[in-house]
């Protein structure tokens, strides 16, 4: 008898949790001083930031303490983390920089694009956004796939900003088409997210446990979803001009171009 | 035949000042060109334009200022740049352009 009533004890307190998740709420912001920030990236208790006006990448503690930077970056944009290295994709050369501890080198790329502008690794794969060619270049080893090609139906992109691989899938930032959209790693369109929620550039998007983010740049928007398009929650305070979102154990970074400044959420209810 | 031949070299020189005052403006020595151009609100777009700018021939550097939607070129000592080369590469930058100024006529 006991134990049935600490089972249904233990059932009430999961309900109960589980009703009060409401999501992602506002904690505080991070000023970032003379940076225009497009992309970031979060690694143990630093904030990696792309400074596209100054062509660096800074780094940065959660109050806004300057690190350390690294210059000479024409044009950064959004920047990716995997394993040791940050990859930051150029777009004023079009090249792919990686940075490991305090060498940086970079990485050929047999198709090259026309303003690089975001970038994802997954594995052995890369996925480099092609913004004026309207495409994503997803190259693995020495085969190159093309996704993509200028349009605004199913299967075509229009200035693509941003990329994401996750679980065997490419996400795209499809920018001018106000959407995200998902390939296979054939080029196969799979679907729309985000299509009739009105977002005005769909410039930056994150995936971390199975939730897709979402900079709305014009409509001062984070969106975020489920993996099957579902809208879960809308960010829509404290956000200017947002172009980059991670996610960082409990908390949310989204890089306000507009502000200078990185916005911070934590999650509530968990 | 000497008096023949300095009115014809007046002549000449005449002709030359003509040719110079009718001259269309982009043929013209500039320090800066300045465009307009509608539309640049988001930093792919104005960082867009920057790129497909530098290439123009005769360009030194590019500044955009978002805000007025304006594209200001530093023009090379000495070079030209040809307003068509302006327009197509603006338009290569997903842009119409706008109006060309010389904010510093030579």
């Amino acid at each position: 008898m006991r134990k049935h009533q600490i089972y249904i004890l233990l059932f009430a307190i999961l309900f109960i949790g589980c009703k009060h998740e409401t999501g992602w709420v506002f904690d505080h912001e991070i000023i970032l001083g003379d940076v225009d920030p497009i992309g970031l990236v979060v690694r143990n208790d630093s904030l990696w930031v792309s400074d596209v006006k100054n062509n660096r990448i800074v780094v940065l503690d959660f109050q806004g303490k300057f690190f350390r930077e690294y210059p000479g970056f024409q044009r950064p944009m959004h920047i990716n983390l995997y394993g040791p290295k940050i990859f930051v994709p150029e777009f004023a050369t079009d090249k792919l920089w990686t940075i490991n501890g305090v060498e940086t080198d970079t990485i050929s790329l047999m198709e090259k694009p026309d303003g690089a502008a975001g970038v994802s690794v997954k594995g052995g794969k890369i996925a480099i956004a092609d913004f004026y060619n309207h495409r994503i270049i997803l190259t693995e080893g020495k085969r190159t796939t093309i996704i993509g090609k200028e349009g605004h139906n199913d299967g075509e992109l229009y200035y693509p900003t941003d990329v994401e691989i996750y679980a065997n899938k490419v996400y795209v930032a499809d920018a001018y088409n106000n959407r995200v959209q998902v390939f296979d790693f054939n080029g196969k369109a799979l679907g729309f997210i985000g299509e009739m929620d009105n977002i005005n550039v769909a410039t930056g998007i994150a995936i971390i446990n199975n939730k897709i983010f979402v900079a709305d740049f014009e409509g001062n928007r984070v969106l975020v979803y489920d993996l099957k398009g579902e809208l879960l929650q809308t960010l829509n305070s404290f956000l200017d001009k947002p172009t980059d979102v991670f996610v960082f154990g409990e908390r949310l970074f989204v890089a306000n171009y507009g502000s200078g400044s990185v916005s911070v959420f934590i999650k509530q209810g968990l | 035949m000497k008096k023949l031949i300095v009115i014809i070299s007046f002549f000449v020189f005449l002709g030359t000042v003509h040719i110079k005052a009718q001259a269309p403006l982009d043929t013209l020595v500039h320090k800066k060109v300045e465009v307009r151009v509608d539309g640049l609100s988001c930093p792919f777009c104005a960082y867009g334009l920057e790129k497909k700018a530098v290439g123009i021939a005769g360009v030194d550097s590019v500044k955009i200022d978002v805000e007025k939607g304006l594209m200001t070129l530093k023009v090379k000592d000495g070079k030209v740049i040809a307003e068509d080369d302006i327009r197509k590469q603006v338009k290569k930058a997903g842009f119409t352009p706008g109006e060309i100024s010389y904010p510093d006529p030579d």
